[in-house]
């Protein structure tokens, strides 16, 4: 191999992908500018659904259990209890006032209510809510946490008329405190920034994969370069260069677009889940972190390299590397919910996991170097394991001249 | 400066390519004359180092293809007509200088080589635009420059003037003669009777990956008492079907 030869290949490469203006729009301008979109829209509606649940909650009384006491007794005692709560007028149809949003709870009280509430028995509150319904199945908990306190007022009122201390009713004080050292929104970026990224360094070099050989293929461009002086190695090195490099800008522009939705609204990529930051970074772990994602990328090109010289055309290079996808989603997907401290030895070991591995120990500020270390030697076997088979498909003529 | 000894490729049970012995001398053109599917793309992509043989050897200018593929690379001008081989997205400058570059040209070679073939093909109006916005001759005129860039002993040649139009061809055809004067090494591939009978010295009927019959144009009428080299061909292939 002559890495002078290698560097004529890829600066070619580079200017001819550049000026391909689908492959650059596909890899660099479209993730630039999707991701505030989808941070922005999805965290915004998240955001708008939690207001919906916790503002505003309309609550009415069935009309079967109206009375003037009752009414009156449901503004007197959990209005006050929560300002957001509204009681408004009685309701014929829980489940139509409810769908036609005129509330978002229904309750219904014993006609009797009155008269058990003086007689220190209790009473029924019944409440209605639809589940299917965020607004109404969200703002049970209101309900609920207003009417625990309406509970606790007249249970403090009946103990001291019967000169009773009410702390007898609550033997052990709890007392909770967040001692988490990143902000509550880290939780939701550990859970998708690590699998995002992995992702992309994955897929992220298939524009340039498809169009590199499969699409050379295609236009007739390869057999006279195959003609020139390089050896083979020497141009599949200069196309591997290319591939990596567009993987690596994928990644670097989507984490742009996602450093511009924060800049735009900093709750967008929590999606109101908490603030972001007070990272705990190990040095030793982002660079760990930093070689397995490159690792990755780089097997990744291979097979991607691979592919497509096996693929006798851009189309059916297109089809090949779109399964390649899948291999990488499911993973990625099975693995979101997995929180650092959860992580097993084994997900070191394999592709893509290795990399949401890593990035969800720096997002979680832990460190476990035999796990990144033990990530980082097998990634180098699956470079160079990916790069031979790339090699093997280069040289053989079989592949190469498929028709 | 070019020799097949006992040439053959096999593609699992099929033989595109069987026992092909001829050499080539320098400054001769030569035509390998075959209907389409008769082995002279894959004798060709042999001589390019491509394809390795399955059996057999092949010489260019002393090296052979598969021991010394460089050295051979080197040497060699490939040229495929139909299809003209160009990146649509960079000019025809660039297209060219990239060849150069590949085969080892300093960069004030290629500019120079670049300016002498512009005048040669008269493309100095197209040199800056994109490939992708020519027509076809001028394409085939940017894919000569392209292969010719590092002034290879040898050219390879298939089908060369394949869709050309008839002025284009023309063109191509002097060319291919001035490259003879200069003492190039031409194997021209071509199914096309009037072209062959036209350029090449000696001629080499091939069917079916074999060699039929091969020598001047003259000799090989004579041989077989035909007027016409379409009348040859046709005895040649048809009597061998």
């Amino acid at each position: 191999m002559n890495w002078k030869h290698v560097m004529i290949v890829f600066k070619k490469e580079l200017k001819d992908i550049v000026r391909d203006r689908k492959t650059l729009f596909t890899s660099i301008i479209l993730p630039i500018f999707l991701m505030p979109l989808l941070f922005l829209l999805i965290g915004g509606g998240t955001e708008k659904m939690s207001e919906e649940m916790t503002t505003d909650i309309t609550v009415a009384l069935t009309a079967d259990s109206y009375s003037e006491a009752a009414q009156w007794f449901l503004k007197e005692s959990l209005e006050t209890q929560d300002e957001d709560i509204t009681i408004i007028e009685p309701v014929a149809d829980p489940w139509e006032a409810i769908n036609s949003k005129q509330a978002k709870l229904v309750v219904s009280l014993d006609r009797d209510f009155k008269k058990k509430l003086e007689a220190l028995e209790p009473f029924t509150l019944k409440v209605y809510y639809d589940g299917s319904l965020s607004r109404s199945g969200g703002a049970v908990g209101s309900l609920m946490s207003a009417i625990d306190k309406l509970n606790e007022g007249i249970a403090v009122k009946r103990l001291e008329a019967m000169g009773i201390n009410p702390q007898i009713l609550t033997p052990v004080l709890v007392e909770t405190e967040n001692i988490s050292r990143t902000g509550d929104g880290n939780i939701l970026l550990m859970m998708v920034l690590p699998m995002l990224i992995a992702m992309l360094v994955a897929v992220g070099g298939i524009p340039a994969a498809t169009d590199l050989v499969a699409g050379e293929k295609e236009r007739m461009t390869f057999e006279p370069l195959l003609a020139t002086r390089p050896s083979r190695m020497s141009i599949l090195m200069g196309k591997y260069l290319t591939i990596n490099l567009f993987s690596f800008a994928s990644v670097i522009a989507t984490l742009t677009g996602m450093l511009l939705a924060f800049f735009i609204n900093p709750d967008a990529l929590s999606m109101g889940m908490g603030e972001i930051g007070g990272f705990n970074l190990d040095t030793g772990t982002v660079i760990l972190c930093i070689a397995v994602t490159i690792l990755l990328g780089m097997t990744f090109s291979g097979i991607q390299l691979a592919i497509s010289t096996y693929a006798r055309s851009f189309k059916e290079g297109q089809t090949y590397l779109s399964l390649l996808m899948f291999v990488v989603i499911i993973p990625a997907y099975a693995t979101m919910m997995v929180m650092p401290n959860d992580i097993q030895l084994y997900m070191y070991l394999i592709p893509v996991l290795n990399t949401i591995s890593a990035f969800k120990l720096v997002l979680g500020g832990l460190t476990n170097y035999t796990g990144l270390i033990l990530a980082m030697v097998t990634s180098l076997v699956y470079v160079v394991l990916s790069l031979l088979t790339a090699a093997a498909m280069f040289r053989n003529e079989k592949y190469l001249f498929r028709s | 400066m070019l020799e097949l000894n006992g040439l053959t490729k096999r593609f699992g049970n099929v033989t595109a390519v069987d026992n092909l012995t001829f050499t080539v001398q320098k400054g001769e053109i030569f035509g390998l004359l075959g209907e389409n599917g008769a082995g002279k793309t894959t004798t060709l992509r042999m001589l390019a180092t491509m394809l390795k043989p399955t059996s057999g050897t092949a010489r260019l200018a002393g090296f052979d293809v598969v021991r010394s593929p460089e050295e051979v690379r080197r040497r060699v001008g490939f040229l495929f007509g139909g299809e003209s081989g160009l990146y649509d997205r960079l000019t025809v400058y660039e297209n060219i200088q990239y060849f150069g570059e590949l085969n080892d040209m300093h960069p004030r070679e290629i500019k120079k080589r670049i300016e002498e073939l512009a005048d040669i093909f008269d493309m100095k109006d197209f040199l800056n635009k994109r490939a992708g916005k020519l027509s076809k001759g001028m394409r085939q005129k940017a894919s000569f420059a392209r292969a010719i860039i590092h002034n290879p002993d040898v050219l390879l040649l298939d089908e060369p003037t394949s869709g050309l139009d008839v002025g284009a061809m023309r063109e191509v055809q002097a060319f291919l003669k001035v490259q003879k004067e200069k003492g190039k090494t031409i194997l021209f591939s071509s199914h096309t009777m009037s072209e062959v009978e036209k350029l090449c010295d000696r001629i080499a009927v091939i069917h079916k990956g074999s060699l039929v019959d091969m020598g001047s144009t003259d000799e090989l009428l004579k041989k077989h008492g035909t007027q016409t080299l379409e009348d040859l061909f046709m005895g040649l292939v048809g009597g061998s079907k």
